[in-house]
């Protein structure tokens, strides 16, 4: 009985640990190279401790990391981010091009439910989105059933994108 | 007594008896449903259990610690995807470090896909992944002359700051190696590196009841009839009552 049971758990660890690589919809250099042709060198965005608690209070928790890598070329900067859907990560790109969202890409999925916020239908309500001045959104952003914590994540993660394209042009 | 009386005080006497038996079970699935529904909010997924018992019930082997990377002031142990760096907890579901350098600015740890770089008071700088390296898998993680240096199958290369990167040359590179760890080492990290299970998948499988092994999903099954059995009897019940009252 304990042996069947310790298998059994041992089954769904194996199950969570291999859903933990995800689903590559597309390789971040592959996006890199579609959004610019010839992918400039990466920069680098320091979080600052002001930069950090505004951060913070868009994801709800402190950032992971003190410096943030980007891509920019003219008025257009991307970033590729990465946030807790659920219990895993989502990698996201964002282009943003002079404040507004151009468009938003799920790059890796790594969550077994949900996967619905990867399609263009969703994707769309990004497009020319801006920060208003509460630091959210311009707009609402449909949710999709059963995918309600990866909607937010990449709500989250559009905000962020936003706030530091403004923050690196400073 | 009537049929119809004696079906009633059956039901009646069942209804209590399996609303009292079930009770304990019903609000622990109310509890537990409720704060699985809140898990994000209250950051369970991020939250460890680490305990030797636990993971030997998921089957999951404890991996106790046989090595340390030191590199100047700095030391490095892994064990059961989880990192002590400088004496201090770096995370979970981390992997296994390859190696780890110390810069001028930043302490760098090396897996064979990933570097993670972090300041020199532990806070994590930045966390790069396959893309953003030069080369994959890294075999070796080394520093030359305040630059650190990775050794791939398609070359060395080397970086300052770990964003631009050039083909390194192949002498003078100081590589992080392993160091045996004491038997005394050993037992004490073994036991600050335990393996972890987060918060969530516990409650959640407590509450599927596959925690408690293949037969714990159909003693929640059982419960759950016995959700429909009571609601449906209470309906009756209160219909019934219902009806005799108005015609008295």
């Amino acid at each position: 009985m304990i042996l069947a049971v310790r298998r059994l758990l041992a089954a769904l660890t194996v199950m969570l640990a291999a859903a933990a690589y995800g689903e590559v919809y597309q390789e971040p250099s592959a996006f890199l190279a579609e959004v610019f042709g010839k992918t400039p060198p990466p920069k680098v965005l320091w979080l600052t401790k002001d930069l950090q608690a505004e951060a913070a209070a868009i994801l709800g928790h402190p950032p992971v990391q003190l410096r943030q890598r980007y891509w920019s070329e003219g008025v257009k900067s991307v970033w590729i981010l990465e946030e807790t859907g659920k219990e895993e990560p989502i990698t996201a790109g964002f282009v943003v091009a002079e404040g507004r969202i151009d468009h938003a890409r799920v790059l890796v999925y790594r969550e077994s439910r949900g996967q619905e916020v990867r399609e263009a239908a969703f994707l769309k309500q990004f497009r020319n989105a801006k920060l208003a001045k509460d630091g959210a959104l311009d707009r609402d952003i449909d949710g999709i059933v059963g995918a309600t914590l990866s909607v937010g994540a990449m709500e989250r993660m559009a905000r962020l994108a936003l706030f530091f394209d403004r923050a690196s042009r400073r | 007594m009537s049929p119809r009386v004696l079906l009633l005080l059956f039901l009646r006497r069942w209804h209590m008896r399996i609303g009292l038996a079930a009770v304990v079970f019903f609000l622990f699935l109310a509890i537990t449903g409720v704060v699985l529904n809140h898990s994000a909010e209250l950051g369970l997924d991020t939250r460890y259990v680490h305990a030797a018992w636990l993971a030997r019930w998921y089957g999951i082997p404890a991996e106790a610690p046989r090595h340390a990377f030191r590199s100047g002031r700095h030391d490095l142990i892994a064990a059961n995807g989880r990192w002590m760096l400088d004496g201090r907890l770096s995370g979970e579901r981390l992997p296994q470090p390859l190696g780890l350098v110390e810069l001028p600015d930043m302490v760098v740890v090396a897996s064979s896909a990933s570097l993670y770089l972090y300041g020199k008071d532990g806070a994590l700088i930045d966390h790069l992944e396959r893309n953003a390296l030069p080369a994959v898998p890294v075999q070796a993680i080394g520093a030359e002359e305040r630059r650190l240096v990775l050794k791939t199958a398609s070359g060395s290369f080397q970086t300052r700051d770990a964003l631009s990167w050039k083909s390194a040359p192949r002498n003078g590179v100081a590589w992080s190696s392993p160091v045996d760890l004491s038997a005394s080492d050993r037992q004490r990290y073994a036991l600050l590196l335990e393996p972890g299970i987060s918060v969530q998948r516990i409650l959640l499988d407590v509450h599927s009841g596959r925690f408690a092994g293949r037969y714990g999903p159909l003693v929640m099954d059982l419960i759950a009839i016995l959700i429909a059995v009571l609601s449906l009897s209470g309906v009756w019940l209160f219909f019934k009552r219902k009806h005799r009252r108005e015609r008295h």
